[in-house]
């Protein structure tokens, strides 16, 4: 490879790099490409790899010389070893070396070469310009002759009785000439003529060039050369009787050579080959899929991840963009291989073996370059690829909140410790006291876990399904198997919450057993809760409560108490989880003794509504994935049987212990999120977990209460939560603040649909802007 | 300190500054040599240089539409070829770099050439070395020496080659000698004039401690060469023989066009670069066959052989009918040139047997003329040292207890040399400095050149080095990488043995009076 001679054999066309299998268009070998080695390392660089087959081949090759045949020889892998220390390819990278240059030097001796060089091809020139100015053909020979003396003084027959440049003695018979250029003599054989179809070019050309040549130490006199010698007005005989010159001008070979190196000078300078032009072309192509490509790339991976950055379309756009670049590039090499081929004389080898030195580099680079043009996914392909991705990040959104959780909770602890710490021992141990109830309550819905692993459920999977193929029936205008499709579902939620609601009866115990790595932490985090639960409920008996936390705790207490008394008919009726979500909207624990204000609301928009809403709010946000999520969940809020219980409870109570926390929490989750809905409730993470919960827990009998579909429509959870949090001016700006927050994030995904990603960081950059005053003004207000 | 790097560096410049468009390069003989080390042909296409020629090549087309890239040694006739290539010019512009110092009047010159103001550069680029690793290079020079003393050209030569290394890793060195070595002596003070003359070349950033030039003499250790080599890289060398990389495979029957020339490169094999510095009883677990190939070829005592240890072996060996002619003579010269001034030196009986077994006078006369050359007259220091007795017992018992690698159990001289440098206990009178400043520190960038030709078992002896030696950064040049025959035929060119006769005679008279 590292041969600079030309190759042996250079093989043409379009090889596959990984095995060197000829393919003859560019289509062929992509799907060859894609057929065979799709599978493979995609960074493997063919060229290397080829080499390394050669290379081994030949040592193969070399041992059956030495003896034995052995023709597995070279399938062996072979691992590499290292020593450690600094191997030498890795030195630390270095500057370039030394180097001097004589650039000035050069320009400096040859600025004075080329004066006297350009001198003399101008002053040519000139007269050569004077020579022609007049109308030869109708001027009488004689008077050419006075023209043609007075631009340059002839020089003296006498004084020239040899011919300068053969050496033949001038007589009779051998006449003198002169140099219509430069006034010297010589013989006729050594004379040479210059056309006029020349001479109008050469000066032509000089017209424009000749400003650009002349430089400052160009003075005529000082060029003068023994040459041109004396001044002589004296006519020659011999000159006199020469024949008339209307066609051409007659001169010495030196001037005649002077100006044929300027006409080629000339010429080189107006005439672009072929192979240039081509070749010019060629490189524009290949600096467009250098351009292009590494954009089609990203869009492709970002598509293969079932990313919904770009649309498909416009990735499968480019690709077709990029393969006709490829095609042209292919076409335009070839062009090049075959140029002038058949040409009657044979052009140079250098010029063929420059010729095919370029096809074999282009069809290097599309050798290379397609090998990392990664295929698209079909429409089919990619909404699986969606729809996998929803699920990665739905678990992956859950596993953050489990950690979102799980540190608050921590923080809670050490705020606790912190409290019991600073205050006396009394009003420590006061406010521990309801600390263990509540986080006792908090666990037992028994949070991310669970749902994690309900998330796995197959059952729950096929919902999921389902309601995305609804969408797309939906999308595709299928109404009967729209139809169908929501049967199917609702059998399929029935068949679910029976599931549940008896999972719901068996404890966590056994769910604990079911789950994984996670949970098991969890579970002993909660064993661990457990016992201090009791210890500290023990402690809660036994001493008074402080004055301070008295007044709220009751009413705390009262909605973890009342979920429970609804616990048996919450399970039908399913308007128990809003007094949940209300009780988490509102932002003082205050709002937590009107929850069932808020209740109202939901159970009106009533029954039957289920199958409507889901459709409905798919046709609404097609390809909104926390929307989706959204209403998978709010409706379900309100079956879940357990954790309405001890969410309200903790809510208020984290509250009322920390204010801030809930902030922190919120801002992680929505940079996480990203979800409009999400934020309200993230504020407490376990009501929200619950809500993935929620369309499983949906009681069979009257479906979905609570209207999510109303939700994605206003896209302003808090205008619920205005209703129930009357609580004066701070939560109007904050209402505002969040308003904003909403809208922004509206646009957000209106940006992102249509893929304009600059302003989707901008907004995201307002957006927390917004979500940090947000959070220093609730703080401030508390 | 990396040299291959050095190289492409300069010669990336060199394309990138000629801008886009079609190039070609214009080299000489050696140059080419140098590029192609260091850039592959994809990889140079892909920099628009579609052709290489030769600037002596006379069958050149007129391409102007080409760029022309010039990468010479600056030699007269170099310089002519590019002053008739000036006159008339071939190709539309031209970018011209020496890979050397070059005269101020042949600047002169060119520029007069130059009426067609179609040259837009001229520079020195100081890639006048073949790199070859790394850490390791070469000038190529077979034969630098006639005698004990330099070839005139070839001192001149390798002074710019060595000078040349220097501008590429911009080092100005203090610069050691083997005392004992003239041809060393004259080199280091070649250098250091050019160092004196170019002195604006070589101001550059000073360190902290400065770089070191040690200069050694192959005659100094003439073993290593004589002993197989069992890394990868040597092992190739010294059954196929690299060249520039290169291994030439014409003369395997049978083998197809494209593999007649193979280049082993480290930077497009994977298994090369990952395999070269293994010893080969390393790779054997990686290449186990090809191992079995070669020993099913060699008779087995003889590969025991090749550590020192067990010489005395011998005689029983060479009247083994298996052991080419080669081997043997190469057996009798590890030997005399161990037991050279050993009161039983029986190295006339083992003539005699060399003689008997047929062993061609060029052989024969080879044994007295490698003792010649690297006998312990010439050596400055004991090759064999006492210590080395120890050694060889403790590999002996380490061989009878089964050390599974036999094949490396010989260090090359060099990395005494360099270890005792390092730790900055080479002793000054064996090795001194070139002038009167002395180096305080221990050295961290070394440059080990080696007069004779450097082998590859002491580029896996540096590189071990390298790697096991955190802050010193060793490179190793030599006038050329020997295997065993070129070596020998270092030693044949050197002249030696046609003094050497008598020599020998001398030494077996002496011997045998004993």
């Amino acid at each position: 490879m590292a041969s600079l001679d030309d190759p042996g054999e250079v093989r043409e066309g379009f090889l596959c790099p990984l095995c060197l299998k000829d393919l003859q268009s560019f289509y062929q070998l992509q799907s060859h490409y894609e057929e065979e080695h799709s599978g493979e390392d995609r960074d493997v660089k063919g060229q290397i790899k080829s080499l390394v087959q050669k290379a081994r081949k030949a040592k193969n090759r070399l041992l059956k010389r030495e003896g034995d045949d052995r023709a597995e020889a070279g399938t062996q892998g072979y691992e590499s070893f290292s020593y450690g220390g600094v191997d030498p390819y890795l030195w630390e990278p270095q500057e370039l070396g030394a180097v001097r240059s004589h650039l000035s030097d050069f320009k400096k001796h040859r600025a004075a070469r080329i004066d006297h060089y350009v001198v003399e091809v101008n002053k040519l020139i000139i007269r050569l310009e004077k020579l022609t100015a007049f109308d030869r053909t109708n001027t009488e020979s004689a008077k050419i002759r006075a023209i043609e003396k007075s631009v340059v003084p002839w020089v003296n027959d006498q004084d020239v009785p040899f011919c300068p440049d053969c050496g033949n003695k001038f007589s009779i018979r051998n006449r003198r000439h002169h140099c219509r250029l430069c006034g010297s003599i010589m013989c006729k054989k050594c004379m040479e003529l210059v056309s006029l179809p020349l001479a109008y070019k050469l000066t032509s050309a000089s017209k424009d060039s000749l400003s650009a040549h002349t430089s400052p130490s160009q003075s005529p006199s000082s060029v003068h050369g023994s040459r041109r010698g004396s001044i002589s007005s004296v006519s020659s005989v011999s000159s006199v009787l020469d024949e008339k010159d209307d066609e051409r001008i007659r001169c010495c070979t030196h001037c005649k050579d002077t100006l044929l190196k300027r006409e080629q000078q000339m010429d080189e300078k107006e005439h672009t080959p072929d192979i240039v032009k081509l070749y010019e072309k060629l490189r524009l192509c290949m600096e467009k899929v250098d351009q292009k490509a590494p954009e089609y790339i990203r869009m492709a991976a970002s598509l293969n991840a079932g990313e919904t950055t770009y649309s498909l379309e416009h990735a499968s756009d480019l690709r077709m963009e990029v393969q006709r670049v490829y095609e042209l590039i292919d076409a335009l090499s070839k062009k090049i291989l075959t140029l002038d081929l058949k040409q009657d004389p044979p052009p140079h080898p250098n010029t063929l073996r420059l010729q095919r030195m370029i096809r074999y580099s282009a069809t290097l680079f599309v050798q290379e370059k397609l090998l990392g043009l990664m295929s698209l996914p079909t429409k089919e392909q990619f909404e699986e690829l969606k729809k996998k991705r929803k699920q990665e990040l739905e678990r992956k959104r859950i596993l953050e909140r489990e950690a979102a959780l799980e540190s608050q909770r921590r923080l809670e602890e050490r705020q606790s410790d912190l409290a019991s710490r600073a205050t006396n021992g009394e009003v420590a141990s006061l406010r521990r006291g309801p600390a263990p109830l509540r986080k006792a309550e908090g666990w037992l819905p028994l949070s991310g876990g669970q749902r994690q692993s309900e998330d796995s459920d197959p059952l729950l999977q096929q919902i999921h399904n389902i309601t995305s193929f609804i969408r797309q029936a939906k999308a595709a205008g299928r109404t009967d198997e729209v139809r169908t499709l929501q049967e199917n579902l609702r059998q399929l939620q029935d068949e679910y919450d029976q599931q549940q609601t008896e999972k719901a009866i068996e404890l966590s115990r056994r769910q604990a057993e079911e789950e994984d790595l996670q949970r098991e932490q969890l579970q002993m985090l909660r064993e661990r809760e457990r016992e201090r639960e009791q210890f500290q409920a023990a402690s809660l008996h036994t001493r008074t409560r402080s004055l301070d936390f008295r007044d709220s705790r009751p009413f705390q207490l009262e909605p973890g108490r009342e979920p429970r008394t609804h616990l048996a008919h919450a399970l039908d009726l399913g308007s128990s989880p809003v007094p949940g979500s209300a009780a988490r909207k509102t932002p003082s624990p205050s709002s937590a003794l009107e929850p069932s204000r808020v209740w109202s609301g939901p159970p009106a928009l009533g029954p039957g509504f289920l199958p409507q809403s889901i459709t409905s709010q798919h046709s609404e946000v097609p390809s909104l994935n926390p929307f989706d999520e959204e209403d998978l969940c709010s409706p379900a809020a309100e079956g879940a049987a357990s954790p309405p219980v001890a969410e309200p409870p903790c809510d208020s109570a984290v509250r009322a212990h920390k204010e801030y926390n809930p902030f922190e929490e919120e801002e992680e989750e929505e940079a996480v999120a990203g979800n409009p809905f999400t934020d309200p409730d993230s504020s407490v993470p376990s009501p929200f977990d619950e809500e993935d919960e929620c369309p499983h827990q949906r009681p069979s009998g009257p479906p979905v209460p609570g209207n999510p579909f109303e939700e994605a429509l206003c896209t302003n959870p808090f205008e619920v939560d205005g209703d129930s949090g009357r609580e004066g001016e701070e939560p109007i700006e904050e209402e505002l603040l969040l308003q904003q927050i909403d809208n922004i994030k509206a646009y957000i995904f209106d940006a992102k649909q249509c893929g304009r990603l600059d302003e989707v960081e901008v907004l995201t950059e307002n957006l927390r802007e917004l979500k940090r005053t947000l959070a220093r003004q609730k703080g401030g207000a508390h | 300190m990396n040299v291959v790097f050095a190289v492409k560096q300069y010669i990336s410049k060199m394309i990138e500054d000629s801008g886009p468009g079609m190039k070609v390069l214009l080299m000489d003989k050696e140059t080419t040599g140098i590029v192609s080390m260091v850039y592959t042909q994809s990889e140079i296409l892909q920099k628009e240089v579609y052709l290489f020629e030769r600037i002596d090549s006379q069958n050149r087309e007129i391409m102007k539409h080409l760029k022309a890239i010039c990468f010479l040694r600056p030699m007269k006739e170099n310089v002519d070829y590019l002053i008739q290539e000036l006159r008339r010019p071939k190709y539309s512009i031209y970018f011209i770099y020496f890979s050397n110092v070059i005269s101020k009047s042949d600047v002169k010159s060119l520029a007069e050439a130059d009426e067609q103001e179609v040259v837009a550069e001229v520079q020195e680029f100081y890639g006048d070395y073949i790199a070859v690793n790394p850490h390791l290079f070469s000038l190529n020079i077979l034969g630098c020496c006639q005698g004990r003393n330099w070839d005139p050209a070839q001192l001149s030569r390798t002074t710019q080659g060595l000078t040349a290394l220097l501008l590429s890793l911009k080092k100005c060195p203090m610069i050691r000698y083997q005392l004992s070595s003239e041809a060393a002596k004259r080199l280091a003070e070649c250098v250091k004039q050019v160092i004196t003359k170019e002195y604006e070349l070589f101001e550059f950033r000073r360190t902290e401690v400065p770089p070191l030039l040690l200069i050694l003499d192959r005659c100094d250790d003439a073993i290593t060469p004589l002993l197989n080599q069992w890394t990868y890289q040597a092992m190739v060398h010294e059954l196929l023989g690299i060249n520039n990389n290169r291994i030439d495979l014409s003369r395997v029957p049978g083998i197809s066009k494209d593999l007649r020339e193979v280049v082993l490169s480290a930077e497009n094999d994977e298994f090369y670069a990952n395999n070269m510095y293994l010893n080969f009883a390393e790779i054997g677990s990686n290449i186990k066959n090809l191992m079995e190939d070669f020993q099913k070829k060699k008779p087995k005592e003889q590969q025991k052989l090749e550590s020192i240890a067990d010489m005395k072996n011998i005689k029983r060996l060479l009247q083994n009918p298996k052991v080419t002619e080669f081997d043997a003579a190469r057996l009798v010269m590890l030997y005399a040139l161990h037991y050279e001034r050993h009161s039983s030196n029986s190295l006339p009986g083992l003539m005699l047997d060399l003689r008997n077994k047929g062993v061609s006078e060029k052989y024969r006369k080879l044994v007295s003329a490698v003792v010649e050359y690297g006998g312990k007259r010439v050596r400055g220091s004991d090759l064999f040292s006492p210590k080395d007795a120890v050694a060889i017992t403790k590999q002996f018992l380490k061989g009878l207890k089964g050390v599974e690698n036999v094949y490396t159990q010989h260090q090359p001289f060099l990395h005494e040399t360099l270890d005792h440098l390092i730790k900055g206990k080479l002793k000054e009178n064996l090795y001194p400095y070139l002038g009167p400043s002395t180096l305080r520190d221990r050295p961290q960038d070394i440059i080990v050149f080696i007069i004779g030709g450097a082998t590859y078992e002491e580029a896996l002896t540096v590189y071990n080095l390298n790697r096991t030696t955190p802050g010193v950064r060793t490179v190793l040049g030599g006038t050329t990488v020997h295997n065993t025959k070129s070596f020998l035929e270092e030693v044949l060119a050197s002249g030696l043995h046609s003094r050497s006769k008598e020599s020998s005679q001398v030494t077996s008279r002496s011997a045998s009076r004993r």
